[in-house]
């Protein structure tokens, strides 16, 4: 028998629906927005956490530290995952990776961004293998710095891999197998070497990394950002350390001028610009947790195409944990003559899953563009009002995780103690149920924090919808009804999907 | 008083709600479970499917060792009717590995038991081997196979080959670096001459 978490009550399933059509109707019959200023607030004057800043800032070495502890800690998932036992809530590289790291880590960039990105350990790993240095610039660096193909400068690779890691995680079980799952974290680390070894810069990182260009897209949202402390300052730069890198710190992985960067999804939060920067003018920011995503990420058709993947993959895993979802499967399974795993059921059941609802929302911008008449291009209207998934996806995915990461939190004195899991037996149902009586929050207080998470997410959709969608109709408020019909529907399914009991990922 | 009868009323809850679910279990995929009233080691157990048939294998303990005494349970149901299969089952066993002999060896052929096929293991060297259980049911002949691993498993596989992948690609890497600096070395040299 399994466990499975009690899902959201249905007073707050109500209160969110009576929430959500009320400000639907709001967002047709308020006054349109004009353009907001980008207000930020430089951390490094902030009294304690400026002190952090300003340590990370000051040199290169906190953050090397903190690698060097990452790619240990990584290194002993892979060594719990291929010699501990097979009893995936015993072992290291299980609990790790998908109960902690995995959900923790969308949590993680609700507060700090990308700065995942930063203390990565596949990239520390490569980049210490391949330039064969600590951080300091290496010239020559050890890499054959072809350019990357113009085919494969879009994210339709980090697309393409995030579904990959989306089937090998529900649809063979890598959650489940420790073996699999220090596998699949060393076929990571031979492609991160590969693309660095190959090309210039951090093609990885940028174009193919689901992990980082997830973090990337979600860091849209997050409430600090890296950027420049006097804009003057870059406008006057003629040298751009920030792009090129310097003497002896490395260029921006990812081609980023800092004087014109307006968004995080790139952005590595790597330091780099930081320590090259001559007149020191890089720093962390607090800002609005809106700003980027309603009005100054720059729309792009393959872009939109991975937030909405995030979106429907999201759901989708929502989905799977559900009891229905193995009953309706099976039969599928049965009525198409599949066998053993049901690979390819679950294969097709995840192609339509994910891509069923971009084919509504690709009719309902069809169906907003024809009211428009010739006013924008389709790609146009279709990537624009794509960064309506991106909240709506991020608020559901922390608010899915946190179930993960309150109920089937794990005593990590012991897991460390043990991280092989050498000589345990798997969990007895009185030690589930322990798990389950032992969260980290009171139930309430899990309750209370995904109902706010998801009025939260539907009220940034909403105010995408004002300033983006406003401003590609001209104004007329009509014509954004067919966005709103799609974000209500994605959103109330999210909530039907929350408010159905979870089944324990392990 | 309230907390203990908070926590009573908590596990209730969690029991009410977890009484009537179904297994989470990705088909293939092996879960393992411990006996509640017993001190015996746990068992591993593999749920799939197979055209008309949900077929469960529990393999006892869930680790053997060499020389160990083991058991495979089979059961086999038919998805329309419910109804467990009652032929033969002839159990043969394999090393699993990629290249080399990998001959099929008979286990046993049991007949059911109580609903269930029994049938019992003692492997003389730690290994991976793969577990095939046949039988053949309206016509149809039915094979699931499923891997076991006896003893501990060697790593050495897919750390070598990852290993060996990164040196050989830092290696390739490292000699057109330095023949490109070679051929740009000369082609200055020659421009510096002419």
């Amino acid at each position: 028998m399994t466990m499975t978490h009690p899902g959201l009550p249905a007073l707050w399933v109500n209160l969110i629906w009576f929430f959500m059509i009320f400000v639907s109707v709001w967002v047709l019959i308020a006054r349109v927005p004009e353009r907001a200023e980008h207000k930020h607030l430089l951390m490094n004057v902030i009294p304690v956490l400026g002190r952090l800043v300003r340590i990370l800032n000051a040199s290169p070495w906190p953050l090397q530290i903190i690698k060097l502890l990452m790619v240990g800690v990584f290194l002993l998932i892979i060594y719990a995952g291929l010699q501990g036992t097979q009893i995936p809530e015993r072992n290291l590289a299980t609990v790790m990776t998908w109960n902690l790291w995995w959900a923790g880590l969308v949590i993680a960039v609700f507060f700090t961004g990308s700065a995942w990105c930063a203390i990565c350990p596949w990239d520390a790993l490569a980049t210490w293998l391949v330039r064969r240095r600590l951080w300091r610039r290496v010239i020559p660096n050890n890499s054959l710095n072809i350019k990357v193909p113009k085919w494969m400068r879009n994210v339709w690779p980090a697309l393409l891999m995030f579904m990959a890691l989306t089937w090998f995680e529900l649809g063979v079980g890598v959650t489940n197998d420790p073996y699999a799952t220090a596998l699949l974290a060393l076929l990571m680390l031979v492609m991160a070497i590969a693309a660095l070894s190959i090309f210039e810069n951090k093609a990885f990182c940028h174009y193919i990394c689901p992990v980082g260009r997830t973090v990337g897209y979600y860091a849209q949202l997050a409430p600090v950002e890296l950027r420049p402390v006097n804009t003057d300052i870059c406008e006057k730069c003629t040298t751009l350390e920030c792009y090129h890198g310097s003497e002896t710190i490395e260029p921006c992985p990812t081609h980023l001028v800092m004087g014109t960067l307006k968004q995080n999804t790139f952005c590595t939060s790597c330091g780099n610009c930081v320590q090259s920067c001559p007149d020191k003018n890089v720093s962390w920011h607090l800002r609005s947790q809106s700003v980027e995503v309603r009005q100054d990420a720059r729309p792009h058709w393959d872009e939109a195409w991975f937030m909405l993947g995030l979106l429907t993959l999201t759901s989708f895993h929502g989905i799977t944990m559900l009891p229905f979802w193995y009953e309706g499967i099976s039969q599928f399974g049965s009525w198409i003559g599949d066998s053993g795993k049901l690979l390819t059921s679950f294969s097709l059941g995840m192609t339509f899953i994910m891509f069923a609802p971009i084919a509504v929302y690709a009719l309902l911008v069809l169906w907003a563009k024809k009211w428009m008449g010739d006013h924008a291009r389709f790609t146009q209207v279709f990537s624009v009002l794509a960064f309506v998934s991106l909240p709506l996806a991020f608020s559901y995915h922390i608010a899915h995780n946190l179930n993960h990461l309150v109920r089937e939190s794990t005593d990590l004195i012991s897991l460390f103690s043990n991280p092989l899991g050498t000589g345990t037996q798997p969990l007895s149902m009185m030690e589930k149920h322990e798990r389950h009586l032992n969260m980290i929050i009171s139930q309430d207080m899990l309750f209370w924090l995904q109902a706010g998470l998801m009025l939260f997410g539907f009220w940034l959709a909403m105010q995408v919808i004002r300033y983006r969608g406003y401003a590609l109709f001209a104004e007329k408020k009509l014509w954004v009804i067919p966005i709103i019909i799609f974000a209500v529907a994605i959103h109330g399914f999210d909530l039907w999907i929350l408010s159905q009991p979870m089944t324990m990922r392990m | 008083m309230f907390a203990k009868l908070n926590r009573i009323l908590f596990t209730l809850f969690v029991l009410v709600y977890t009484n009537n679910l179904l297994a989470h279990h990705v088909l293939g995929r092996p879960s393992y479970s411990l006996g509640e009233d017993s001190t015996t080691p746990p068992s591993m157990q593999v749920e799939t499917q197979i055209g008309k048939y949900f077929v469960t294998y529990m393999v006892f303990p869930a680790f053997p060792k060499a020389g160990q005494n083991g058991r495979v349970n089979l059961y086999a149901t038919h998805m329309n009717t419910g109804k467990a299969f009652d032929g033969v089952v002839t159990f043969r066993v394999k090393d699993d590995k990629w290249f080399g002999d990998t001959n099929k060896e008979t286990l046993g052929k049991q007949k059911i038991d109580d609903g269930v096929y029994r049938q019992g293991f003692v492997f003389s060297h730690d290994g991976d081997y793969i577990i095939s259980a046949f039988f053949v049911a309206d016509g149809e002949p039915y094979n699931i196979d499923f891997p076991l691993q006896v003893g501990q498993s060697s790593s050495i596989g897919p750390v070598s080959l990852a290993v060996i992948s990164i040196l050989v690609l830092l290696v390739v890497v490292n000699i057109v670096q330095r023949k490109r600096m070679l051929r740009g070395k000369i082609q200055s040299a020659a421009r510096e001459k002419s």
